[in-house]
Parts: C-alpha cells; sequence; structure tokens
C-alpha cells in the first residue's frame, strides 16, 4: 500500500474544487436561471448566495414561452432534420469514397487522396462568402438541404473512414469475390460490419459539427422558420435588444442538453473522434 | 464523387474568380487600415488564447494523468464545454459578464469592487472573448495532451524517480521534451481555430468597442453580408485560407520528421 500524503489529498480537492466551479458553475447558473423570472435572477444573482445557484422560483414558463414564441421549436425540429440528414449523407458519400479510395485501384488515386486532404485544411469559414453565392445560383438559399448540404462530402469523415478501410486486410475481400460477390457486397457484408464502431464515432462527431455550427446557417438561412437552434437561442440575445434572460437561458439549454446527453452516454466515440478532427 | 469533385472544382475555382475582380482587392488588404487591424486583432486573440490554453491545458492533463477518485466525472466536466456550441457558450459568457447583473460583476461587486464594463471597454472586451473562448478550448487542449502524456514511456519516468529525480523534475526534465510534437500539434491545431473564431466577436461584442474586438471572420462577415462588399470579403478570406494552409504545412513538416529519444 502506498502511503497517500495529506498534501496531495489537499491540493487534489482544491484542483477539483476550482475545476467545478470555473467549468461547472456557469452552466449551473444558467440552469437554475432558466426555470425564474426575470426580476428573481436579477435579484439572486446580487448578492451572491446559494439562491444564485438553485431554482428558487422553479416554473417552466421560460421554456413553455420560448418555444412558442422565440421560434425555438421550429428551429429545434430543423435542426434535428439538419444533423440527420447530415450525419446520413456523410457516412454515405464518405464510407464509398473510402471504399473507391482503398479498394479500386486507379491512377491518381493517391493524387486524387492528397488533393482531399488538402481541402480538409481550409477553414470553412473561408468558404462563406462564395458557397453563399453559389447557394444562390442553385436557388437554395433559405432550403434546409442548404445548410447541410455543402458539407457532406466530409473530408474529414473520409480520412477518418479510409483509415479504418485500410487496416482491413485484403484478403478477406479477396475470399468474398471467390466466393462470388460482387464489390458492393463486399462493400455492405464484408468491409462495413467490421469498421462499425469507427462509422459511429464518425456520425457522432459529425452531428455534434452540424448541431453547433453557427455561422454557416446564420448565413445562408435569412427567414425565421428556417432557424435552426444555435442561431435562434443567440439572436433572443442579440446585442441590442433588451433579452429576456430567463428565455435565452432556457432556450440556451434546450440547444446543449441533448449533446451533453449524447456526450455522456458516448464520451469516448466523441472524445476520440474530436481528438483525431483536429477541430474543424 | 460527383459531390466531392464539384466541391473541389470550386475549392480551386476560388482564384479565379477573384482574378475576375482583379487584384486590387489584394492591395486592399495590404493598405487598407481596417484590414490591418483586423488581422492585428486576430493575432493578438490567438496569442492571447494560446498563452492561457497551452500551460492551463497541460495542467490539467497532467492532473487528469494522474489517479484520484472522481477522475472521470472532473474529465467530463472539463470537456463540457468542448461539446457545447459557441453560439451557446458566447450567450453564456455575454450574461455572465455583463455589467449589471452579470454573474461575475456580481463577484466583484460582492468583494467590495466597483462592477466592470468588460464587453464594451478596451481593452477588456478582447481579454473577455480570449478568456471565453480559452475556458472553452481547455477541455479539448487537456485531451491532446493527455494522449501524448499517456504515450510517455512509464519505465523511463520510473528510471528517473529511481535515480532520485523529484517530481518537478521529471516533469521538466522528461515529460516536457517528449511532449514538444503535442505542444506543438496543440499550438497549430488553436492557431488555426482562433483564425476561425467568429461567434464571441458576432455575440458577444459585435467586433467592438471601435473595432478592438473585429476578428477576421467577422470582419468577412460585415463586408459580405452587412457592408455589401464581397469582393473585399473574398480577398480577407482568401489569406485566411492561406494562412491556415501555411501554419498546417509547417505542422506537418515537423510531424514529419522523426525525432529519436
Amino acid at each position: 500500500m502506498r502511503r497517500v500524503h495529506p498534501a496531495r489529498v489537499l491540493v487534489t480537492l482544491l484542483v477539483v474544487a476550482v475545476v467545478v466551479v470555473a467549468f461547472l458553475l456557469p452552466y449551473v447558473w444558467i440552469l437554475s436561471s432558466s426555470f425564474k423570472d426575470q426580476g428573481s435572477i436579477f435579484s439572486d444573482v446580487s448578492p451572491l448566495s446559494w439562491k444564485t445557484f438553485w431554482p428558487t422560483g422553479g416554473s417552466l414558463d421560460n421554456y413553455v414561452s420560448t418555444i412558442e414564441n422565440k421560434n425555438v421549436g421550429r428551429a429545434l425540429l430543423n435542426s434535428v432534420i439538419i444533423a440527420v440528414a447530415q450525419v446520413a449523407g456523410t457516412l454515405v458519400l464518405g464510407s464509398l469514397a473510402a471504399f473507391g479510395l482503398t479498394r479500386i485501384r486507379f491512377r491518381g488515386s493517391r493524387l486524387l487522396f492528397g488533393l482531399i486532404l488538402v481541402t480538409f485544411l481550409v477553414p470553412m469559414e473561408a468558404l462563406v462568402v462564395p458557397l453563399y453565392a453559389w447557394m444562390g445560383d442553385l436557388h437554395l438559399r433559405n432550403s434546409l438541404a442548404a445548410v447541410f448540404l455543402p458539407w457532406l462530402a466530409s473530408p474529414f469523415a473520409l480520412f477518418m473512414l479510409r483509415q479504418a478501410f485500410e487496416e482491413i486486410p485484403a484478403e478477406l475481400d479477396e475470399a468474398a469475390y471467390l466466393d462470388g460477390a460482387g464489390p458492393f457486397r463486399v462493400f455492405w457484408s464484408v468491409i462495413l460490419p467490421s469498421v462499425r464502431s469507427t462509422v459511429v464515432g464518425c456520425g457522432l462527431v459529425v452531428f455534434l459539427f452540424s448541431w453547433n455550427s453557427f455561422l454557416w446557417p446564420l448565413v445562408v438561412n435569412s427567414s425565421s422558420d428556417r432557424e435552426v437552434i444555435q442561431v435562434a437561442v443567440a439572436q433572443s440575445a442579440a446585442p441590442g435588444q433588451l433579452p429576456n434572460w430567463g428565455e435565452t437561458f432556457a432556450g440556451a439549454m434546450i440547444a446543449t442538453l441533448p449533446l451533453i446527453l449524447l456526450f455522456i452516454f458516448a464520451q469516448r466515440h466523441i472524445v476520440q473522434g474530436l481528438a483525431s478532427s483536429g477541430l474543424k | 464523387m460527383l459531390v466531392r469533385n464539384s466541391f473541389f472544382d470550386y475549392t480551386l475555382l476560388r482564384p479565379d474568380e477573384q482574378k475576375f475582380v482583379g487584384i486590387g482587392q489584394y492591395e486592399r488588404i495590404f493598405t487598407d487600415p481596417g484590414a490591418a487591424s483586423t488581422f492585428g486583432t486576430t493575432l493578438l486573440f490567438a496569442l492571447g488564447v494560446l498563452v492561457l490554453v497551452v500551460p492551463l491545458g497541460f495542467l490539467v492533463a497532467v492532473f487528469l494523468n494522474g489517479r484520484f477518485p472522481g477522475r472521470s466525472i472532473v474529465r467530463t466536466i472539463v470537456f463540457l464545454p468542448v461539446v457545447t456550441s459557441v453560439a451557446v457558450t458566447s450567450t453564456m459568457w455575454l450574461f455572465m459578464l455583463t455589467k449589471n447583473g452579470g454573474l461575475v460583476n456580481s463577484l466583484i461587486t460582492g468583494l467590495g469592487l466597483p462592477p466592470m464594463a468588460f464587453l464594451t471597454s478596451i481593452p477588456w472586451a478582447l481579454i473577455s472573448i480570449i478568456v471565453m473562448t480559452a475556458w472553452q478550448q481547455i477541455g479539448f487542449v487537456a485531451v491532446l495532451f493527455l494522449t501524448g502524456l499517456q504515450s510517455v514511456p512509464d519505465d523511463v519516468v520510473e528510471a528517473a524517480r529511481v535515480d532520485g529525480a523529484s517530481r518537478v523534475r521529471v516533469v521538466t526534465a522528461i515529460i516536457l521534451p517528449l511532449m514538444s510534437r503535442t505542444t506543438l500539434f496543440v499550438v497549430i491545431t488553436m492557431t488555426v481555430f482562433s483564425l476561425q473564431a467568429f461567434a464571441p466577436a458576432f455575440l458577444m461584442t459585435s467586433g467592438g468597442p471601435q473595432d478592438s474586438t473585429s476578428l477576421v471572420v467577422y470582419a468577412i462577415y460585415n463586408a459580405a453580408f452587412k457592408l455589401q462588399d464581397p469582393g473585399f470579403a473574398s480577398a480577407l478570406a482568401v489569406a485566411v485560407m492561406l494562412i491556415a494552409l501555411v501554419l498546417s504545412g509547417i505542422q506537418s513538416l515537423f510531424l514529419r520528421t522523426k525525432w529519436s529519444y
């Protein structure tokens, strides 16, 4: 048994306390205040007390009114549709492209992959202006499709999936071909099942990016019934307006809770995926 | 494939599009005081984020690498802001830093000090969006460092301990040098990330006061969608793209070299 030094225990406790205050307390404040009316939020915040971080009122009024009046309900639905479509489309395109790049020998496949990797390094923010013009040409502005279409061909997903595909020995598909399977069957019944965990991790990270994206949906869709949840929440607190704090906090919680739950249940996948993405 | 190619051509097409506008926009990047100041602001912002996020992220990683009860909960808490959208964290911090009724000012006045106008004064507005961004990214940086730390061979550390090296000395003489690759990766990733920041400037400060927080992507947004000057916005965007490509190029150059210890 190693002796535990009391000083070490103290330092550990101190660090844990600092971390909890710095990273968790803002969430607790927002969450508890989202159940209060405007007056109680102000009277509870100053002076600081336990009341600041406790839902003293405990009413759901803010949630009801933000969903009804601030368009949050509609925006939530839009975000779900966009994220699901983006995950599905990215996985289909990415896994087919990864199959092509790792399993079909053709001239210039390495060059092609190299070029695709270069697009991985281009910040999406630099593409907003030309993409906006492009969406105009395609008459797609103010549509849900405009929000996810440009990102379906994701170099990140291709990169992650290609790596997993490469690790599957070629003998495996050769055996299947000898048994009379076609390329699509090899793709579907041999390769995809062996890379299931990469596909799940990739899908989760794409979901996260899609759900949290802000600049592009803000730019491409100006009509309120095409708004996504992040934009709806941010607009309700836009500078220059007199915001309703409780409603904004309730909206922020609605925008954040699904991801926090997803994160708690799939932490390992998400952390690994994000770390390999180099954060885009 | 079709979509991929079209996306691809598209990226390659951009220089042609710019040529159509003429190279005048590019001259503006170097002569327009607004452009110089937005890149200066973004550089300051990136430096500020790095100064906070690298040491703090490393400390959190060292801490999480040790064994103590509740470690996984602490790791989850530190990572929460990473999975929260920047729109929500910006909104959250907007309210935390507000002069009247903000959580931080309530703490400050509780200590008997006058409230601060964090988001509407120079240089506090820039400092505020730096702190918010660092707060959001510390968990991510910590995870990157943690991956690096776990690849440090245990026997090297143990050998040093047996030879009588102190804990601090193990960190400074063994772990830090071994972590130089991870550190480079973190520095470049966070610099590129800072280059792309938009929501803090848009939501917390509107680029103000007096453009002191006008980050380059915010300037692009303003030029393109508010001032109807897409040509200038595109020139700024191409500059951003080039800087990101150069930084990533430097990164792959260094990461490719095999360093033997």
